[in-house]
């Protein structure tokens, strides 16, 4: 804060003394913060650690042997979880906050942990054999749990991944348009089932009030994956295209108007981007079908003009969202 | 000089002081409600995400608008040089539109006027790459003269970082034309300007005069910062005088006053800890972190001091039980350093970056299920030679 600004609004008489006074006291007194500084050098640290831990024993396997490194493995999840048990604060359906600093990161490492141990089962012992699903589904059912049981939002994340890759389909940010093959009619149609799935969850958790801090990352997952698949589709169903566009648009309206209730310009962003989008991709086919050559001319047009429209309209729901909140 | 009302400017700053005093329950609503009053801000300022989305938005408005134009006047054009007339012509009118909006509409970072700002400069600039120069000079002078005069009428910090990097590309060409000499001397004039605009700008942000360009200085304080070491960096220097003066270096050949260079790679980012820490200044702080890791990077580059697991395993545990040591120390607040957060809610914790990062870091391999319906096919250390080695 700068003492400059605040003595000139006491001399205005604007502040009293005794606000004045406790500026310049919070001044004097304020701390410098090296929360995030720290925090990068132990993200960093666990992530240098387990990457060249992971080339030691790869490139050690012959001397050390496939039992020592899961039996290395194991003890480390069985350590991390142990120690998340104990630490951990009562489980509530509200939100829990981390007992310390370590906390999360001691339940990251054991899910991790966890994930790899399975995935190590599997390859080198083949321990469920052909019921691929099963070597999936069991880091999946104990990441969703922890995220639960533990309060942790990235297991969370990892979880709804986990969900994804169960179903077929690459959710990280970077891999979700690379990684998919979006000209594939079952991933369209999974991927919208996912979404919706989604979705619901994240409805669910916010109606009924259960882990409410986990909507947001619920809703975000699925609202692109349900929206990127709807896109896809009306590129690749030729027949029902429009019913593809339909779902779409009611389920862009269903989130806008929840997200402006609860003042997230987040979710108003998107909901109208990819709504802007499915009116184009509509206008695009309409003009495709006249299979004129001043479809395109209209086509810029329309374009350069729905694009400045679709401006107007953000700056004024910004004002509205706002004067909403100030209310 | 700024394209936007002084005052205005000013009772900004003060209702951002008063939101700090009021997060920090220095004052208490009422006077918040009184400060905003008695100083009004009619700037139309949007959120931050409605900014990214109106930006993206507005260079799709401007690029449509420029195809469209391009394909109207087809027929008249004859040769490229008119393609450049065109984007003069184009580059002016995004300029005029921005000088409007800020006029009528009072847009003050709303990412519309962000993107005009940077079409008007790059359609200006890419007219100049019609009309054909290759020459540095040309263009280090070109694009200094337009981010400077965009810098000094918006207060735009990307301009700003553009305008630092043009004067320093304009003092290094302009020295290697000098002849000979000049290819020793190159390293420490670029050191010797880093640090007085380092000096300028951090003695220019406390001054009244340029109050509102602080964010501005901030950057290219932090810029300067980065090419004071880079200039000296042995990694640098050695490619750059191996690329440009055509010394022919063979791996393992050294450059003209190595060991200088040697010791000005590893201390330079130490000192800018070490005075992060005793001033404690953030940006020092925090440019000194991330040169840490360009002192490892050069020196990897030419000795190899161990395995890179090995490497990754002791860096990992001098990272990890270092950070665990300097929180367990934190816990209470010692010499003014503390572990807690600042009060300031980021757009970082909103948006849960956090979790999208460990999402994205753990990355299962997403298994593309085959002919039947049940879903999930492959193993899960993916595909390969499964058996006995």
């Amino acid at each position: 804060m700068n003492i400059k600004v605040f003595e000139k609004l006491h001399a205005e008489g604007l502040i009293n003394d005794t606000a004045l006074e406790a500026v310049k006291n919070s001044e004097a007194n304020r701390l410098f913060s090296v929360h995030w500084e720290i925090k990068t050098l132990l993200y960093l640290g666990v992530l240098l650690l387990s990457g060249g831990l992971g080339i030691l024993i790869y490139k050690n396997i012959d001397t050390i042997g496939h039992q020592v490194i899961l039996l290395i493995i194991g003890v480390i999840c069985a350590g991390c979880f142990g120690y998340c048990i104990r630490q951990k604060l009562p489980f509530s359906w509200q939100q829990v906050k981390a007992p310390n600093a370590f906390f999360d990161y001691a339940l990251l490492l054991g899910c991790l942990t966890f994930v790899t141990f399975i995935g190590y089962l599997q390859f080198q012992y083949n321990t469920f054999g052909t019921a691929y699903g099963l070597a999936t589904f069991i880091p999946l059912a104990v990441l969703t749990f922890s995220a639960y049981y533990f309060d942790h939002l990235g297991v969370l994340s990892m979880a709804i991944t986990n969900l994804a890759a169960w179903m077929g389909i690459a959710v990280t940010p970077f891999q979700l348009l690379s990684a998919n093959d979006f000209s594939n009619e079952r991933i369209v149609v999974t991927g919208a089932l996912l979404g919706v799935f989604l979705l619901l969850l994240a409805t669910l958790s916010g109606w009924k009030n259960l882990k409410k801090h986990f909507a947001f990352t619920y809703q975000n997952f699925g609202a692109h994956i349900f929206f990127i698949a709807c896109i896809a589709a009306t590129f690749i169903f030729d027949s029902q295209w429009l019913l593809w566009l339909g779902a779409m648009m009611l389920v862009a309206v269903y989130i806008f108007r929840q997200a402006f209730k609860e003042g997230s310009f987040y979710f108003v962003l998107i909901t109208v981007l990819y709504g802007y989008i499915g009116l184009s991709i509509l206008v695009g086919r309409l003009l495709l079908a006249t299979q004129d050559i001043g479809a395109i001319y209209i086509g810029l047009l329309y374009m350069i003009g729905s694009a400045i429209a679709v401006i107007l309209l953000l700056i004024n729901l910004n004002k509205k969202m706002k004067h909403a909140r100030v209310q | 000089m700024l394209a936007y009302n002084n005052d205005t400017l000013n009772n900004l700053d003060i209702k951002e002081e008063a939101e700090k005093a009021l997060r920090k329950d220095c004052i208490d609503a009422a006077t918040y409600q009184a400060i905003t009053t008695a100083h009004p801000v009619n700037f139309y300022t949007p959120n931050p995400v409605i900014r990214a989305g109106l930006f993206i938005l507005t260079l799709i408005v401007v690029s449509l608008s420029l195809g469209f134009m391009t394909l109207v006047s087809l027929s008249a054009m004859n040769n490229e040089k008119n393609f450049g007339g065109l984007c003069i012509f184009a580059g002016l009118l995004c300029y005029g539109a921005l000088e409007l909006f800020l006029r009528e509409k009072k847009l003050f970072r709303a990412g519309v006027d962000d993107a005009l700002l940077w079409c008007t400069v790059s359609l200006l600039l890419s007219s100049l790459a019609i009309y054909g120069t290759d020459s540095t000079l040309t263009w280090s002078l070109a694009v200094l003269a337009l981010t400077l005069m965009a810098t000094l009428r918006f207060a735009d910090m990307v301009m700003a970082a553009a305008a630092f990097l043009a004067l320093l590309a304009l003092v290094f060409v302009l020295t290697l034309k000098t002849g000979v000499v000049s290819r020793t001397v190159v390293p420490f004039l670029i050191m010797a300007l880093s640090l007085l605009v380092y000096y300028a700008s951090r003695k220019g942000i406390t001054q009244p005069a340029c109050k509102h360009y602080r964010a501005c200085l901030t950057v290219v304080s932090v810029l300067s910062l980065l090419t004071l070491y880079l200039a000296g960096n042995y990694f640098v220097v050695r490619e750059l005088s191996n690329e440009l003066f055509d010394l022919q270096l063979q791996p393992g050949q050294s450059i003209p006053g190595a060991s200088f260079f040697w010791v000005y790679t590893v201390v330079v980012p130490l000192v800018y800890l070490y005075l992060g820490i005793r001033k404690k200044d953030t940006i020092l702080l925090r440019t000194g972190m991330i040169l840490l890791a360009a002192i490892v990077f050069t020196i990897r580059v030419y000795h190899s001091v161990m395995p890179l697991e090995t490497a990754m395993v002791a860096g990992g545990l001098v990272l990890t039980v270092g950070a665990w040591a300097l929180i367990r120390y934190l816990k209470v607040p010692r010499h003014g350093f503390t572990y807690e957060e600042d009060t300031d809610p980021s757009l970082a914790d909103k948006l849960k970056i956090e979790s999208l990062i460990i999402a994205q870091t753990y990355a299962p391999v997403a298994h593309t299920p085959g002919n039947n319906m049940d879903f999930g096919g492959g193993s899960g250390g993916g595909g390969g030679a499964s058996g006995d080695y």
